[in-house]
């Protein structure tokens, strides 16, 4: 019974591990908090229900009932007898809630935020999950089966974002999958015996099987396949890698990948766009307006401390009508009704779609396709742009000053006043903005007064290689500055226009280009642009460009908003206005056009030619050099270390008296004299080991097991036979280390490194040119030697991470656990 | 039965007597076995390290004559048993028998109140009369009807057995064979050292004309002196390795005894002092370690259908232990400490 609970509990736990996928579709964390308490009580019915011994039914039932508790619990609606117990009304209303969450799925773009009806359809579908999970886990014991209402989980993210979803929430999820089934077949484990091991004894139960490692090994491995094999698919770009990427290019500007129109920053995108060095075709848009305005895909109306942000759009499908832009508008405004089609390219993806505004109908667009009438955007939450083609009718509106001067201004309490004109208090633009608006009369007067301030005259120029935030102090910057780009311009003219009490918001689009033929405009991405949207009552949002015409490619003025660096207000003419300012705009739109100039040369690779031209040889010289001494150090450590012996060994050593003349091997000890036998016996250790160093590098066998003896017996009968002087210095050098090593006292008197030297001539006189060549320059004992600390340090490392595995084992869980259930 | 303790002994011999006295009980010797240096001076090693010896091998190679060269080098109490199936332990300790004229038992004691015994096909008494033998090799004593006799000083057990014949014989017991200090071969002579030993041993047996070249008193001389040979520190480390070798071999079913350990270093200072050193080699023990060991020990029975005998596994050993790390690192060496042996961690069992 314990297992059974125990795996009821894990398979719970597992069940809201495989909910972890939502996580990429809600706002906030509260859906898993509810789901939380709908599981628990999935679980605890669960374990009550086996508690007495109920049948699987009577279980499934209990299980159900758990989740109905929950649910009338967490969606109360007043309905419920005691908050707890469902009555006939409990399901009416979550029938409502039911219907209310299919509305709320179309009209919300991810991320969605906390509404009842979508949490409701979420903590019920994950509750649902729990009880089929516990049922085919605990109640079947069939654990593998239960994947799949996890996998019915994951699928929901992946229906919403069509590229990928992130890979840490699949992680997550595939790591409960797992437990679970870990869980399931140590409990069958355990009631078929004795767990084995392949070392040959027991295991305990908290601990892990060795035989399960393998087990252990493919999970992981298959999980890290899972997650990298699409990355090197080729479709499925998108995913990881490219939010990698990304990432990684600080304002490359990458827009959103699809799916999620509300996480784009439009500003950065923008900015990055105009600071590539390369020009790419966008959009190419072909329209029966004569001189249309700019086409417009995006709107950033949030207004915080930190500046201009995009909100999640939401709104109905395209398929449906679209709002009627005529309705409620006041007179001598012109409306006419135009039609534009337009290709986007396989460059930009993004979830949402250009238009001219306003559009009333589209075709060759899919129901994914939404608009949001507020804030007149195409937007999707499935699909992106990329290779789109669409055509679109639109109703072009244009006004007078006159009309716009009859616009009165909207009552405090009026909803769209209170959103658009909230604005963080800057206290040098209330000032500008108070001085500013001083004498106007009338809301257009007011914007017009704001909109006239960003002239040459005052000062104000262009620069596109400047700081591009939106913020209250860039704004202040901004306007103190007076340097900047179309961005800073139209925020800034919003944040002014907010200021002085009237809705107005940031919009997002292309300007008409520089490249036309005939009534088709090709829009790269130096044709990205922003500019300022103003509310006026009964009238709608009319369009402000306060960015300098000479900076921008295929500007537009209108009567209402003049160039205000232009001597008097001039409609444009009906070929791409080109001024005199702009020699560039004319030029193709390949062509590095004259904006670069004002760039700052340093992002240009080309600014990187003069550092090609630079003589290279000196790297060249210093890499080779370097490389040389690297080589070197394997010679140079050997020759230190022989140095260092050579120098111990030749230290004079007193000539000591020895009694008699007996030969020192012939077992008479010499008495010595003021001879230190410690610094003797050190002498022969250092020639010895000089000795075997040598054998090393000149490829003489060196045996472990041979005597110091045995090996000058060897080397006087192998190496080098035949030579008087080197046979008897050899075995000079093994007799010092013999007795060095073994014997009471060392052998003194005898000068090594004379017999060093001769040994050492006669190997290398024997030794071939390569096997010299070699211990001059890369001596094999000095590689050896470093090649074995690395063995060794390798050997102490996993000495001690297996030490502390062990002492951590004392601390695992499942030890605890065992421990407790043993008691 | 008096005999001087090892104190009485007194001090060492000059390096130049121990020269003299040992080489001169290995020239006598070689007087009768030609050509067998090396056998021969290991079988004085063995006496000179207060050990047994056992001579193995076939028929005729000179076992007999060996031992009794050996005996009648030193002017020494000698006896010799033969061994036959129906030989008594009684025969071997000694036995208490019936005085009429004092009315009380008196003991009578057996062949091993001698300096050397020489056992002839020990293999041949039954294993009841074998271990008569136990009790003197070990402890050199006697224990006849609850009296302890002690045993005289130098006391050496030099048997010999045949290897080849099994019809009749009993193997020695393993206690009875741990107690051997070294199992040597004879092995046949070489073609010079045949022809030499027919020319002599043509007219007269060499044998009867050997005189004594020393006597007890000097070879508890001899014996004190190479207890005084240096064992370093590295060479015991050595030993152990050795034997904690052949008792972690997997082809061996029994390893060597502690006692193996003592009579190897102990047989090993004989042999270094016979060769005129005050110090122990590992040489000295590599080259004792197959008559030290090989008889001691027991191969698995995989080994024994392998025909592995002993001596090559002994061998083989031999060649891949590594020398101890034996000395204190020079602060010149900058060899790493390379494997110190110690297997890599295991858990405990919980």
């Amino acid at each position: 019974m314990t297992a059974h609970r125990n795996l009821g509990f894990v398979a719970a736990v597992a069940t809201l591990l495989a909910s972890a996928p939502l996580s990429a579709i809600f706002e906030r964390w509260t859906w898993l908090l509810q789901s939380a308490v709908a599981v628990a009580a999935v679980a605890g019915a669960a374990a009550l229900a086996r508690l007495v011994r109920a049948p699987l039914w009577g279980q499934v039932l209990g299980m159900l009932a758990g989740l109905l508790l929950a649910l009338t619990w967490l969606f109360p609606g007043g309905t419920g007898l005691a908050a707890l117990v469902p009555t006939p009304a409990t399901f009416d209303h979550f029938g409502a809630l039911l219907n209310a969450s299919v509305e709320d799925m179309r009209s919300y773009g991810v991320k969605v935020p906390d509404t009842d009806p979508l949490l409701f359809i979420a903590v019920l579908g994950i509750g649902s999950v729990a009880v089929m999970v516990d049922l085919l886990a605990v109640g079947l014991r069939r654990p593998a089966l239960a994947g799949l209402p996890m996998l019915a989980v994951y699928s929901v993210p992946v229906a919403i974002y069509v590229d990928s979803v992130p890979a840490v929430p699949f992680v997550v999820g595939a790591a409960g999958y797992l437990w679970l089934l870990v869980t399931d077949n140590i409990d069958r484990v355990r009631r078929f015996g004795r767990r084995f091991t392949g070392e040959g004894r027991d295991v305990d139960v908290w601990e892990a099987s060795p035989l399960a490692a393998a087990g252990r090994r493919l999970a992981v491995v298959g999980v890290a396949l899972a997650i990298a094999v699409p990355l090197a698919v080729p479709g499925m770009s998108g995913g990881l890698l490219n939010q990698l990427s990304s990432g990684a290019g600080n304002g490359t500007g990458g827009f959103g990948q699809g799916g999620a129109p509300g996480r784009i920053d439009l500003f950065a995108s923008l900015s990055g766009q105009l600071n590539q060095s390369q020009v790419t075709d966008f959009v190419k848009v072909t329209t029966n307006e004569e001189e249309p305005f700019y086409l417009r895909y995006g709107v950033a109306d949030q207004l915080s401390p930190e500046g201009f942000s995009v909100r999640s759009p939401s709104g109905r499908p395209v398929t449906q009508d679209l709002p009627d832009p005529s309705q409620g508008v006041r007179p001598g405004v012109e409306q006419r009704q135009y039609r534009a089609t337009v290709e986007v390219t396989r460059n930009l993806t993004m979830p949402l779609l250009p238009t001219y505004a306003e559009p009333v109908r589209t075709e060759d667009l899919s129901g994914n396709w939404l608009y949001d009438r507020n804030l007149q955007v195409l937007f999707s939450n499935r699909e992106n742009s990329r290779g789109k083609s669409y055509t679109f009718d639109y109703v072009r509106s244009t006004y007078t000053p006159a009309v716009l001067r009859e616009a009165a201004p909207l009552p405090a309490e009026n909803e769209l006043r209170r959103r658009y004109t909230i604005t963080p208090p800057v206290r040098e633009v209330e000032q500008l903005v108070t001085e500013l608006i001083q004498g106007a009369r009338t809301e257009y007067d007011k914007v017009r007064a704001i909109y006239d301030h960003f002239s040459a005259e005052n000062g104000f120029s262009y620069r596109l290689s400047t700081e591009g935030g939106t913020s209250g102090q860039d704004v202040v910057d901004f306007l103190e500055n007076k340097v900047g780009f179309c961005q800073q311009y139209a925020a800034a003219m919003a944040w002014l226009v907010r200021a002085a009490g009237i809705p107005a918001r940031v919009a997002f689009g292309f300007t008409n280009g520089s490249d036309r033929e005939g009534n088709t405009y090709t829009l790269t991405n130096r044709n990205l642009h922003a500019w300022t949207e103003v509310y006026f009552d009964r009238i709608g949002w009319v369009p402000f460009d306060a960015t300098p015409t000479y900076g921008v490619q295929g500007w537009n003025r209108s009567e209402w908003a003049p160039d205000t660096d232009a001597p008097e207000p001039t409609t444009p003419g009906a070929e791409t206005p080109v001024t005199p300012d702009d020699p560039g705009a004319s030029a193709p739109a390949n062509q590095p056009d004259q904006l670069e100039e004002d760039v700052d040369p340093g992002f240009d690779p080309a600014g990187g030619a003069p550092i090609d031209e630079a003589p290279r040889w000196p790297w060249w010289t210093l890499a080779v050099l370097a490389v040389l001494a690297l080589l070197a150090v394997p010679a140079l450590r050997r020759w230190s270390l022989r140095r260092r012996r050579g120098r111990r060994v030749a230290v004079p050593v007193p000539a000591p008296r020895v009694d008699s003349d007996a030969d020192p091997a012939a077992g008479a000890r010499p008495v010595v004299v003021g001879v230190d036998v410690d610094q003797a016996r050190a002498h022969a250790h250092a020639a010895w080991d000089e000795l075997l160093d040598t054998l090393v590098d000149y490829r003489v066998r060196v045996d472990r097991t041979e005597t110091p003896r045995a090996t000058a017996d060897r080397l006087a009968a192998d190496a080098l036979t035949g030579d008087e002087s080197a046979t008897a210095a050899v075995r000079l050098l093994g007799r010092a280390e013999e007795r060095a090593r073994y014997a009471r006292d060392p052998l003194t008197g005898e000068d090594l490194p004379p017999a060093l030297h001769t040994v050492r001539g006669a190997l290398a006189g024997r030794a071939d040119r390569r096997t010299r060549l070699t211990a001059a320059v890369l001596p094999p004992s000095v590689l050896l030697r470093w090649r074995t600390a690395l063995a060794e340090s390798s050997a102490r490392v996993v000495t001690t991470s297996g030490r502390l595995r062990y002492h951590l084992l004392r601390w695992n869980p499942r030890r605890l656990i065992a421990g407790r259930a043993g008691r | 039965m008096t005999q001087q303790t090892w104190d009485e002994v007194g001090g060492l011999l000059p390096h130049d007597e121990f020269r003299t006295a040992s080489e001169a009980i290995v020239t006598n010797i070689e007087q009768v076995i030609e050509g067998k240096t090396a056998t021969v001076r290991l079988a004085l090693a063995v006496l000179l390290a207060e050990g047994h010896l056992l001579i193995e091998d076939v028929p005729g190679v000179g076992k007999t004559k060996l031992a009794k060269a050996l005996a009648r080098s030193i002017d020494c109490s000698v006896r010799r048993i033969q061994f036959t199936p129906d030989l008594l332990p009684s025969d071997v300790t000694g036995v208490s028998v019936y005085n009429q004229e004092t009315h009380d038992f008196e003991f009578r004691p057996g062949a091993v109140f001698a300096n050397l015994v020489v056992g002839d096909e020990i293999n041949r008494a039954s294993p009841k009369t074998q271990s008569a033998l136990l009790e003197c090799m070990e402890e050199r004593q006697v224990t006849v009807d609850g009296v302890t006799y002690q045993l005289q000083t130098p006391f050496m057990v030099i048997a010999t057995q045949n290897p080849i014949e099994m019809e009749g014989t009993y193997p020695l017991p393993e206690a009875q064979r741990d107690r051997f200090t070294a199992r040597i071969a004879m092995g046949y002579p070489g073609q010079a050292a045949e022809l030499a030993m027919l020319d002599g041993h043509g007219a007269t047996d060499p044998l009867q004309e050997l005189r004594p070249v020393s006597d007890a008193a000097t070879v508890r001389q001899l014996i004190a002196h190479v207890r005084q040979v240096h064992v370093a520190d590295a060479v015991k480390q050595y030993a152990i390795d050795l034997v904690t070798a052949t008792r972690e071999a997997p082809e061996l079913r029994l390893g060597a005894s502690p006692r193996a350990t003592l009579q190897l270093l102990r047989t090993a200072r004989a042999v270094a002092a016979l060769e005129g050193r005050d110090y122990v080699l590992p040489d000295d023990l590599q080259a004792l370690a197959v008559p030290v060991m090989a008889h001691r020990i027991i191969p698995t029975a995989d080994a024994q259908l392998a025909r592995r005998t002993t001596d090559a596994i002994v061998s083989d050993l031999v060649h891949r232990l590594p020398l101890p790390h034996d000395r204190q690192r020079s602060p010149y060496d900058t060899r790493p400490s390379a494997g110190n042996g110690r297997p890599p961690y295991e858990p405990r069992r919980p």
